[in-house]
């Protein structure tokens, strides 16, 4: 093994996109995962990119992955082996902060001394510390209370394709849990647009946590690797930021929230790596090591008897295709998973959950009681019932359906547009004040909807309310308007 | 995508379904032009009775039947609904049945609910509305006798009091084109007048023979039941009408949905065969 010294310095011999070569001497190696700098004036640029290593070729050279842009490298630079891999700030300084993944501020105000500083690799929690707790996590959102209830330190997947809604269902979880949450928070903004970490970060700033007087930011922490970098930060800003959100776990103790937006784009970078390291490609193009790669990454994100850390992840899912071994992988990892539809969508149902598809792991009498999952399944009895009468109904139209029949569809196109629900975050859209729905009212409106209690309401009344009330109210006020 | 064979096996049962359809259809158009010529066959006669009653109820002539009296209270009342055995027939029943139900909801006398035809039958049980009598045997045929013993027993009820009133709902027969369901007073036949349409201006002068009661007493119980008859011929040229309409409707979206499962599967398959070719000349590539 080489050790690592200050002066361990190799030369770049070969820059290939975001991926460069360097030799060092044969004794003095770096290890695989170190971080190697790059700081040079060169003709009137200074250039500094860190690079991480990722094979031994053989002959003293080393292939790395760039975490900043390659733009205007040369072969011979000197490349400083740091002697250890990249590490971010860890500790309560972090706090209210906006990072890049090598741990440096982005939000131009000035640096972060922390006591600490933790590497980004790191082992996941062994298996005798795991946490074992199933308890609800409420979010005032009736589809995912009721059919998609989220755990409290568990990891939850927001899964779908191009603008269906996944970033804005996670930038309104963030209003909902972050602001009545006493905990810290850690976003990690991976491979999307600048544009709405920018949102975020104002966001974050403006919304008050509870009454306390105090803004959400101040108990945040965000890193940001977005679509403009090179796929080695985008690969990377996920570890990043977990490792802050790790700290808090187990140095406070407290549960921790880590966000992930979005953790498909982590799966799309490792693959542009790997096409540059030149491994062979696996299905669909992928890199064939993305279970291994995932799997490293989620299995992070856990609870331990410490600490709890609860995550949301949005998970884009290319051209809607579930089956596309991306999403597919991270299905596995997850508690709960809401899939988006774009059927949905085209309905103009907010958030497009898909009651069907989507689905938790403690939807169970064990954690919920008989209550919500009675109603839960009764829903989804009824929404599959009309889905099976879909062809039926588009060939021979509603009149041909038997009585009963008749009756689910009715009710189930109800209960597809009560599902929907104004977001506080989307109040700019839906023109209406965002909503939160205690979960034991979901539970009764929707029981109620089921045993036709509220089959006299226009379909229309269901949309964007939400306890069903709300939409007796709604009833009637159309009918206002129409007089 | 595992989908294609699933898009392959839904295609198939769409075009299962339109084979079906299509077969109705055809069934229903040489069915409706039987019925439409019985049906227009007993018009005829059912509007000339019906003109010489209103105009023998309307005229001078200082005698009354039991059947053309109305009362005063009405206390008991039957409504009769026509619906049909077999569905497949788009609107129909829904558009009898909820003229009947609306009925049913603001009668406020005694109203006693008899049904002909299944699909009427099933609805009515379905909404827990009680129902004195059910027939199941008018077909897309039905016939005088058949007619005869239901008329037979409502002039029987009525002239003994037992009901004060005979309500049809039925989808009446205007042309080919044009259905719409009514509800018609059959029972006291003195409202039956407006179905003259004015013709009764001409005032003939009728003599009888031997004499005007007798053959009052033979010609309006005929009208009642050819009334009636014309109901039920009305309802059955309707239903062939409905059935064709909507299976023309219905084989038409099959073959709409047809084509777009095709689309849909030419391009499953053809993205699977796409990506299969990426994958292996990607492998082939990175292997060089």
């Amino acid at each position: 093994m080489a050790t690592a010294t200050d002066t361990n310095v190799g030369k770049v011999s070969q820059i290939i996109g975001s991926t460069f070569d360097a030799v060092f001497s044969e004794e003095n190696l770096p290890d695989i995962y170190n971080a190697l700098q790059i700081d040079q004036e060169l003709k009137g640029a200074h250039i500094k990119v860190t690079g991480e290593v990722q094979q031994h070729l053989g002959g003293g050279r080393v292939r790395c992955v760039a975490l900043g842009s390659t733009d205007g490298m040369v072969r011979g630079m000197d490349a400083v082996d740091t002697g250890g891999p990249i590490t971010v700030p860890v500790g309560k300084e972090t706090l209210g902060r906006v990072f890049n993944l090598l741990g440096e501020p982005i939000d131009g105000r000035g640096e972060v001394n922390t006591d600490e500083r933790w590497s980004i690799h790191r082992d996941p929690p062994a298996l005798v510390d795991l946490s074992a707790k199933s308890e609800l996590f409420e979010t005032g959102i009736k589809v995912i209370d009721l059919l998609t209830p989220f755990v409290r330190g568990g990891k939850a997947g927001l899964f779908g394709g191009a603008g269906l809604g996944k970033t804005v269902i996670l930038t309104e979880l963030i209003a909902r849990i972050a602001s009545a949450h006493g905990g810290y928070s850690v976003f990690a903004g991976v491979g999307e647009r600048t544009r709405e970490g920018n949102d975020l970060w104002l966001e974050m700033q403006e919304t008050e946590i509870g009454d306390t007087g105090r803004h959400v930011i101040e108990q945040t922490c965000m890193v940001f690797g977005q679509m403009n970098e090179p796929p080695g930060a985008r690969l990377r800003v996920a570890l990043s930021a977990l490792t802050m959100a790790e700290w808090f776990r187990d140095t406070t103790g407290t549960d921790t929230l880590l966000f992930v937006d979005n953790i498909f784009r982590f799966s799309q970078a490792g693959s542009e790596v790997s096409a540059l390291l030149g491994r062979m490609p696996s299905a669909a193009g992928y890199q064939p090591t993305l279970g291994t790669e995932l799997g490293e990454l989620q299995e992070r994100i856990t609870s331990t008897n410490k600490g709890a850390i609860t995550s949301v992840q949005a998970v884009y899912v290319p051209a809607d295709d579930p089956t596309d071994p991306a999403p597919a992988t991270a299905f596995s990892h997850l508690d709960a998973f809401l899939y988006l539809e774009r059927s949905i969508t085209e309905k103009g149902i907010y958030p497009a959950v898909d009651p069907l598809a989507s689905s938790s792991r403690i939807l169970d009498p064990q954690y919920v009681g008989d209550h919500h999952y009675n109603v839960a399944r009764r829903v989804q009895q009824n929404l599959q019932r009309y889905r099976e009468l879909q062809d039926i109904i588009a060939i021979l139209g509603v009149d041909e359906l038997s009585e009963e029949d008749k009756l689910v569809v009715h009710r189930a196109r109800r209960i597809e547009r009560f599902l929907s629900q104004p977001f506080l975050v989307a109040e700019v859209f839906t023109g209406k004040p965002g909503n939160i729905t205690p979960i034991a009212d979901t539970i009764r409106s929707f029981e109620e909807i089921c045993d036709g209690k509220w089959d006299h309401l226009p379909e229309q009344a269901f949309m964007y309310v939400g306890v069903v009330e709300e939409a007796e109210e709604q009833a009637k006020e159309m009918e206002a308007k129409l007089k | 995508m595992a989908n294609a064979r699933a898009i392959v096996k839904r295609r198939k049962a769409v075009r299962n379904i339109r084979k079906i359809t299509r077969t109705m259809e055809l069934i229903a158009t040489a069915r409706f032009k039987k019925a439409m010529d019985r049906a227009t066959e007993a018009a005829a006669y059912t509007q000339k009775i019906a003109e010489i009653v209103a105009d023998l109820s309307q005229g001078s002539l200082k005698f009354s039947h039991p059947l053309l009296q109305s009362r005063d209270t009405v206390k008991n009342s039957v409504l009769l609904v026509i619906t049909s055995n077999r569905g497949l027939c788009g609107g129909y029943n829904g558009g009898v049945l909820r003229k009947a139900t609306a009925c049913i909801r603001e009668s406020e006398s005694n109203r006693r609910v008899e049904v002909a035809g299944k699909r009427g039958i099933n609805y009515l049980k379905f909404k827990g509305q009680a129902i004195a009598e059910s027939y199941t045997h008018f077909e897309d045929r039905p016939t005088f006798e058949e007619v005869e013993v239901l008329a037979d027993r409502y002039i029987e009820e009525f002239v003994s009091g037992k009901i004060d009133r005979l309500d049809v709902a039925y989808m009446k027969f205007e042309s080919a084109s044009r259905q719409s369901p009514v509800l018609e007073q059959l029972l006291p036949i003195g409202q039956l007048a407006g179905t003259g349409e004015g013709e009764q201006k001409s005032n003939i002068d009728y003599e009888f023979l031997p004499s005007a009661q007798e053959i009052l007493e033979e010609i309006v119980p005929a009208a009642f039941k050819s009334q009636m008859l014309k109901c039920f011929l009305d309802a059955a040229v309707s239903e062939q009408i409905f059935r064709m309409v909507a299976m023309k409707g219905a084989t038409e979206n099959a073959g709409d949905m047809i084509s777009s499962l095709s689309r849909k599967y030419n391009r499953a398959r053809q993205s699977q065969i796409t990506n299969e070719l990426a994958e292996i000349i990607g492998g082939m590539a990175a292997l060089e």
